[in-house]
């Protein structure tokens, strides 16, 4: 059983007075719980696009895209958004804090989408998080009073809170510094690890991209499998 | 259900979380509301306070609905004996278990006060016509059974005729001597109650009991002096009864006066009775229909302005937030918890603002110079802010936020995730 699977997906757009333009082309992808999957590409290749996918925020053009096996089609629209709720954390390359909220605020958002303990109990669980990201002292911060680094950290507990079994970075160290780049990616991974959740990073870096244990590449919308994310990213900079 | 109710709190605590944030630009577009709701519930007080005074104005002199009177006369134009009318009008109070009846008659009577004697005009009426006709007091109290049996006639005097005698407290039984005039004595009568004046009415009023007023005539028959005002002395029979009786009730009425006013050879042809109503609310209408609708419109379409400017703002507002909107959504929010939300808070924010301009209202309309304005010589008595107008100002602030929350609302549920989220 896995937790999400891509079976021939295509994702088209059609532009206003232009042409139809296929984003996404045939992708196969299986995750499963506990995986590390990164992703590489250049801008424009696609990787957002199939992070909206995989995060049910999107659905496919063609092709089938299942959770738990089960086909995401067939889950009403305010299903999908519970079970996004519920299952998959995102962390964003610009971290999207909700601005005039506090840290506390922030994480204990997704929070207000739960139901019974979790909702009931969510300053506490929010607390709790912020705890684990080394920012204990900055609960009542607001965002715009925090470094990038802090931002990330909140963000990934905001994305964490709910216990997800899926996180999905979308070029987390994108707007960090290496140092703090590293640090950050050395949290997610601790957390995803102790969580048991399964990670799919998209990034350009490579040293990011070696973090994980499955690697892939995506070139003008098509998936492919690498050996190792130097040959990922290699292969990126050969074509 | 868990879920609903969770969805409901989760809904309110977004919604304040957001007018926190927002604080200045809600508290602007809020002023517009406030400022609505305040008009509109200020002007349907006063039309409430206008409204109840012209009522309690009409009622005091026409009465109650349905307030029935009976008079009678022959066609000979000779006047139908009294003790004869009073009696068959006793009859017909018990035959038919009416409480509230009462003989009105107006007469004036010679008071000695320290600048001369004054006829006053005096309304001798049954105990009952208190209640009949609203009447208010401001020191003592209406006529009772204790008044009635005392053997010194009782009065209730009007404010002028007290502060003419030095506004006496009533503790003290303050009395005065009635029909006195040239060394000669008159009655001594008691003064029980004071009823207020409207700023029109110049001159010192007084009610006394008719049958008090019979006795001292029968023992003094000088003491009546004719009427100045023209009432001619001659006595109003009136009854207050539960206006779904009062037609079946004039018929039978006059039907029951007919047959006992009847000579014993000539028949009823003689004497003609009448039973008439004269209440403001005899025509089924509202009279003060058209009033109503005026100042409605004008307080609904104040608000319609109002409720105009909010969705401006709110419509500005949701569209400023269409990046944090994505956020919530990617995080589990469904399009319908976000409608809510954004409803919600344009609720919360006009329910907030209502208040404010209710208790505005409040202070607007109860404060003294307002009541000297409008109550002017209409109103004796002002009545308390009505609650209907406040719960009216509450509610139209809801139905407003609703309103002003659905569109931006709309607006919101229409974010598309992916593009909100895109930088
Ligand atoms: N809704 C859309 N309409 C038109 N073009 C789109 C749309 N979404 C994505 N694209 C285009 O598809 C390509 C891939 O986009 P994206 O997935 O954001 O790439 P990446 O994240 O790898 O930079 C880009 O060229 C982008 O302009
Ligand atoms: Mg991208």
């Amino acid at each position: 059983m896995s937790l999400l699977e891509l079976r021939d997906v295509t994702r088209t757009v059609i532009p206003p007075d232009q042409p139809a333009l296929t984003i996404l082309n045939g992708v196969d992808l299986t995750v499963e719980s506990g995986d590390r999957i990164s992703i590489v590409g250049r801008s424009g290749s696609g990787k957002s696009t199939l992070l909206n996918l995989l995060g049910l925020l999107d659905m496919p053009t063609s092709g089938l895209l299942t959770f738990d096996d089960r086909p995401v089609k067939s889950y009403s629209s305010a299903a999908r958004d519970r079970v996004r709720g519920a299952q998959i954390g995102f962390v964003f390359q610009q971290f999207n804090l909700l601005p005039g909220r506090t840290a506390l605020e922030n994480v204990a958002m997704p929070l207000l989408y739960a139901e019974g303990r979790s909702f009931w109990r969510r300053k506490k669980l929010a607390a709790d998080m912020l705890e684990e990201v080394g920012l204990g002292n900055r609960m009542e911060s607001m965002p715009d009073r925090l470094s990038g680094g802090e931002q990330q950290r909140v963000a990934i507990a905001r994305s964490l809170v709910r216990g997800p079994r899926l996180i999905l970075a979308d070029e987390p160290t994108g707007a960090l510094d290496l140092d703090t780049g590293s640090s950050v990616m050395q949290l997610i991974d601790d957390v995803a690890t102790r969580t048991g959740a399964a990670l799919v990073t998209i990034t350009h870096d490579p040293a990011i991209a070696a973090r994980a244990r499955d690697h892939f590449r995506l070139d003008r919308g098509v998936l492919t499998r690498a050996e190792s994310a130097e040959l990922a990213a290699e292969s990126g900079a050969v074509s | 259900m868990r879920r609903a109710f969770t969805s409901l709190v989760g809904a309110v605590i977004e919604a304040w979380q957001e007018l926190r944030v927002h604080r200045t630009r809600v508290l602007l577009s809020l002023i517009g509301v406030a400022v609505a709701v305040c008009s509109l519930t200020t002007v349907v007080a006063l039309g409430g306070i206008v409204q109840q005074a012209n009522q309690e104005l009409s009622e005091r002199q026409s009465g109650r609905p349905a307030s029935l009177f009976v008079s009678a006369y022959s066609n000979q134009g000779t006047a139908i004996d009294s003790a004869t009318m009073d009696a068959t009008w006793a009859e017909t109070l018990a035959r038919y278990d009416i409480t509230y009846g009462s003989r009105v008659m107006q007469t004036a009577q010679a008071v000695p006060f320290t600048t001369g004697v004054v006829d006053v005009q005096t309304q001798a009426v049954d105990q009952p016509y208190g209640e009949m006709h609203r009447v208010r007091l401001t020191e003592g109290q209406w006529f009772t059974d204790e008044d009635a049996a005392g053997l010194a006639p009782s009065l209730i005097v009007n404010q002028i005729f007290w502060e003419r005698l030095g506004s006496p407290e009533l503790r003290t039984h303050p009395t005065v001597e009635l029909g006195a005039q040239g060394g000669r004595p008159g009655t001594t009568a008691v003064i029980v109650g004071v009823y207020p004046v409207g700023s029109y009415e110049t001159e010192p009023a007084m009610f006394m009991l008719a049958d008090q007023l019979s006795a001292m005539t029968a023992a003094r028959p000088s003491a009546v002096v004719q009427d100045p005002y023209g009432g001619g002395g001659s006595t109003r029979y009136e009854m207050w009864v539960p206006p779904a009786i009062s037609d079946q009730l004039m018929e039978v009425v006059k039907r029951d006066f007919s047959s006992a006013l009847a000579t014993p050879g000539g028949g009823t042809g003689g004497i003609q009775v009448d039973v008439y109503r004269q209440d403001y609310a005899q025509y089924g209408d509202d009279p003060f229909l058209v009033t109503k609708l005026v100042v409605g419109g004008i307080a609904v379409l104040v608000l319609l302005l109002g409720a105009l400017g909010l969705v401006n703002i709110a419509l500005v507002t949701v569209k400023q937030r269409v990046r944090e909107i994505g956020i919530r959504r990617s995080f589990g929010a469904t399009a319908g918890r976000v409608f809510f939300a954004v409803m919600m808070e344009s609720v919360v924010a006009t329910i907030a603002a209502g208040a404010v301009g209710v208790i505005a209202a409040v202070l607007l309309v109860q404060n003294p110079w307002t009541k000297d304005l409008i109550g002017q010589g209409l109103v004796s008595d002002f009545p308390p802010f009505p609650a209907e107008a406040a719960l009216l100002g509450l509610v139209a602030a809801t139905a407003v936020g609703a309103l002003a929350g659905l569109l931006p609302a709309l607006v919101a549920v229409r974010v598309k995730v992916i593009d909100a989220i895109r930088y």
